[in-house]
Parts: structure tokens; C-alpha cells; sequence
């Protein structure tokens, strides 16, 4: 695994504990689709409508399958001029 | 009979890729509703009401919104995939087959969306089940049985009630208690639409009519690490599905049959299994002369749950579908399906596979009753008319 931005990882990680209704701390940046009993497909469906609210990434078919993990969406967001 | 109509401006316009699941959806918004109707250019919603509905318009208008609103408000469009087109493939017929197997007594309506089957529909739907079993044969799938009637409590477990409440069929008995039983065995009449016998006579609801075939081996597997770590098996099945006002001719049947061959194991075997049946069906449907699509497609989730559920379905193309041409309309049919569940219904139910981790599943399902209707509407009532291959299994 790449090195995730801690700076990204610092924004995406209150977003997903909300979305997933668990504790901040269970958002590793290791942490992937599945990995949690929350993280299931409703509630990747969640993660995806919070990361269009707050960071503003669309929902396509390609940002559901592709932004299945933390490192994923940090580098979207990287690659979209998060900084 | 409908007295009126209501003519509606969506509260957003419905993308065209929802018409057809609002419509349907419009169905389950009051009882006063006899049909609804969503323009293709989804600006226009019209709806023939029953009698007593005028006092009643603006809750109904309300309704109807909302669901415009939660189904069509951010909705996200789907990316359709055509995998297989043959449609173009010649067919023979071009009228609705109902109209003569009604006449000739070969289809006969017991009440809405309960069909009993004649002779010509027995012997087709016979041959395409023994078409399927080559498909079951193929992968050595395991026989099984399943019941009609399905437990309440394993439905929860996989959350069906909050994806297809809708569509669900309940299975009840009067309570235990002598005084009621004979109570409903002196009043008890059928007037207007049902039974007059009061909701309090009969017992709480400990099991439904089953929706689907597969899930009964999932319940079974329950709570078990997965003998081997895969299975296939087969069984065909009776399900329900209450439509509403969208069980119309042979096309939505509120109790119909289902083969299903069914993969159990990991995301590879699951998948590859899924493919290799799209293959070994392709021969097989070009020998029935069937004009068909495969395509991805999402399962008819309801209204609050429908924008994720059908968005996360599709982007992961998890349901692929069966579409059969219906010349007489100049539409198509699902027929059957090729489905991945992913590790749902392994994290649901606790089934693992022998490194701990969640089974995944899948299954090809063929609606039997339909296969047979798509075919008559393609190819009529004529054997003489029919693909050699049905022409002469069948005479």
C-alpha cells in the first residue's frame, strides 16, 4: 500500500465514521470495503452520498466500484486537488 | 371502476432510465389508484383513480411526490451493458398469445395475477425446465427441494423487508382459540375483495410465501462453515410477488415458477460459474429461436431503498437480465436472470468458507411461466410454426 496523505486521510476519516456509524478510530488507513460489518453494500452506498456531501466527489458507477478502500478515495482526492 | 383522472407535474423530472420504475412504484401509493402512468418524457404523471378518491386527491398528490421526490431527486444513471443482442433474430408471431389461449381454454384467470395452465403451457414449460436441467447437469449441481412457504426470521436476517416490503406475500392461520375458529366458521364470507374475518382472528405472521428459490439454501447453510468451501445445486420453486395493479396479462404473475441453479463458494467460483451459465444458455436459447438480450439490470428495490440499492447493483453489475423480445408491444420481457450477490447473504447468515471468511453466492434463474409466454409471442400457438428443436421435442 501507498502512503496515504495524512492530511487527506485527516478529512476522510470523520466523514467515513459517520457515514458508517462507527468510531473514528476503527478508520485505518488500511481499511477497505468489507472489512467492517458496517461497510457492507448499504453501507458503502452511505460512504458514497457522505463523500458527495461533504468532499464533493460525484456518484458514478465508476467512483462506487473505485472507491472501495480509504487509500482509494484519499487518492482520488489527491488526484482531484484535495490538498 | 377507475371514476377519474388526476393529472400530474412530477416534483422532478424523472430521468428516463426511472419511468418504468416509477410507474410500477405508483402502484403501492394508495389503494385508490387503479393505474398510473409515467410519460416517456417523465414531465407528465397520470393517474385513473376509484370512486371516493376526489376527497382524497391532494394526500394522494402528496404521495405520489414523494416518491417522485426519493426515487428520481439525485438519482444516478445506471451505465447499461448489452452483452449479448439477438434480438434481431427472426421471429413469427406478432399478436399478445393471451387473447388465444384464453379462447381456447389453454389459460384460464382464477383471480388477478393467479393463472392455472393447460396443456400446451404444461408440456412448454415441461421442455424449457428440462432445457434448464442440461444447464444444472453441466455443473453437477446438487438436487434439492424447497418449501412454498419461507420463514419470517431468516427473511429479516437478510434485510428483505426492507428492500421489497412491497412485493412480499404473507402466510397466516387463525389463532389457536375455539371460539374464533368457530366464529370464522360461521361468518366467514368473501365480499368485495377478500375475506370479511376481522385481522384479529388470525395469528401473527411467522412465515411468507417464498419470493425467491435460492434463498432457501442459504437459510439452510446458516450459521456453518461451508462443507468443501463450494457447492452448486438446483431446485425450482414456487414464488410470489405481489405486483398490485402491475399483475397484468402473462407478463407479471403474482405466484410463478422458478429453476434456479445455484453457486456457493468464493468470489471466483461464484463468478466464473455465473459467466460459464451465460455461455452454455447462449446455445441453448439460439436453439429455442428466442430473440433476446442479456443486459445488467437491477432488482426492483422499493422506494426509499431504490436510488442506493439499484445505483450499488448496477455500478457492480451484479444482476445481469434476460430480456426476451415481445413483438405484439414492441418491448421486451425479463425472462431470467445471472446473479453475484457478492458475500451478502455469507455476512447475513454466518456462512463461511474454511478460511473464515463470508461465502459468496450467486445464481441463474429462469421465470418459467414467462419463458413459455415470451416464446408463444414470437413463435404463436402453431407448433408448425415453431423452431425445429421445440417442433419436434414437443410432438
Amino acid at each position: 500500500m501507498d502512503s496515504i496523505d495524512t492530511t487527506l486521510f485527516a478529512k476522510v476519516r470523520p466523514v467515513l465514521a459517520a457515514a458508517l456509524k462507527v468510531d473514528a478510530a476503527e478508520i485505518t488507513p488500511a481499511l477497505q470495503f468489507g472489512d467492517l460489518p458496517q461497510w457492507d453494500s448499504m453501507g458503502h452506498m452511505e460512504v458514497m452520498v457522505s463523500l458527495e456531501t461533504e468532499l464533493g466527489i460525484p456518484i458514478t458507477p465508476e467512483t462506487i466500484t473505485g472507491l472501495t478502500s480509504v487509500e482509494a478515495i484519499c487518492q482520488h482526492l489527491a488526484g482531484n486537488g484535495h490538498a | 371502476m377507475p371514476e377519474h383522472r388526476l393529472d400530474l407535474a412530477p416534483a422532478v423530472t424523472i430521468p428516463p432510465h426511472l419511468v418504468g420504475q416509477v410507474q410500477s412504484k405508483l402502484a403501492y401509493v394508495d389503494e385508490l389508484i387503479a393505474s398510473a402512468d409515467v410519460a416517456e418524457s417523465g414531465d407528465r404523471i397520470t393517474l385513473a383513480l376509484h370512486a371516493a378518491a376526489g376527497a382524497r386527491a391532494a394526500e394522494i398528490e402528496e404521495k405520489v411526490q414523494r416518491v417522485v421526490r426519493e426515487m428520481a431527486q439525485g438519482s444516478i444513471a445506471p451505465k447499461v451493458e448489452i452483452l449479448e443482442d439477438h434480438l434481431a433474430r427472426p421471429t413469427s408471431y406478432s399478436a399478445d398469445p393471451l387473447d388465444e389461449l384464453l379462447a381456447r381454454g389453454e389459460v384460464y384467470e382464477e383471480s388477478t395475477g393467479i393463472f392455472t395452465f393447460g396443456p400446451l403451457m404444461s408440456r412448454l414449460i415441461a421442455y424449457f425446465e428440462s432445457r434448464f436441467l442440461e444447464l444444472a447437469a453441466h455443473f453437477d449441481a446438487q438436487p434439492y427441494r424447497f418449501p412454498t412457504l419461507m420463514s419470517a426470521k431468516f427473511l429479516d436476517r437478510v434485510d428483505y423487508f426492507r428492500a421489497f416490503p412491497h412485493s412480499l406475500t404473507f402466510a397466516t392461520h387463525l389463532r389457536e382459540d375455539l371460539d374464533i375458529i368457530n366464529q370464522f366458521a360461521e361468518t366467514a364470507k368473501y365480499e368485495g375483495k377478500g375475506l370479511n374475518s376481522p385481522a384479529e382472528f388470525f395469528s401473527q405472521v411467522e412465515a411468507m410465501l417464498s419470493p425467491a428459490v435460492c434463498y432457501h439454501l442459504y437459510f439452510s447453510l446458516a450459521d456453518h462453515p461451508l462443507p468443501n468451501g463450494q457447492l452448486v445445486a438446483t431446485a425450482v420453486g414456487t414464488c410470489f410477488r405481489y405486483e398490485s395493479n402491475n399483475l397484468t396479462s402473462l407478463e407479471r404473475l403474482w405466484n410463478f415458477t422458478m429453476r434456479e441453479v445455484i453457486f456457493v463458494g468464493s468470489k471466483d467460483f461464484v463468478l466464473e460459474h455465473r459467466e460459464q451459465s451465460r455461455q452454455f444458455m447462449h446455445r441453448i436459447f439460439e436453439e429455442l429461436g428466442l430473440a433476446y438480450q442479456v443486459e445488467t439490470a437491477n432488482d426492483p428495490f422499493f422506494v426509499g431503498e431504490f436510488r442506493k440499492q439499484a445505483a450499488f447493483q448496477n455500478a457492480f453489475q451484479l444482476k445481469y437480465e434476460i430480456r426476451a423480445r415481445l413483438p405484439f408491444k414492441e418491448s421486451t420481457l425479463a425472462i431470467g436472470s445471472y446473479n453475484y450477490h457478492q458475500d451478502f447473504f455469507g455476512r447475513h447468515l454466518g456462512i463461511t468458507l474454511p478460511d473464515g471468511k463470508p461465502i459468496h453466492t450467486g445464481c441463474t434463474a429462469f421465470g418459467l411461466e414467462r419463458v413459455a409466454h415470451a416464446f408463444l409471442a414470437q413463435h404463436g400457438l402453431d407448433p408448425a410454426r415453431w423452431p425445429a428443436a421445440v417442433r419436434e421435442a414437443l410432438s
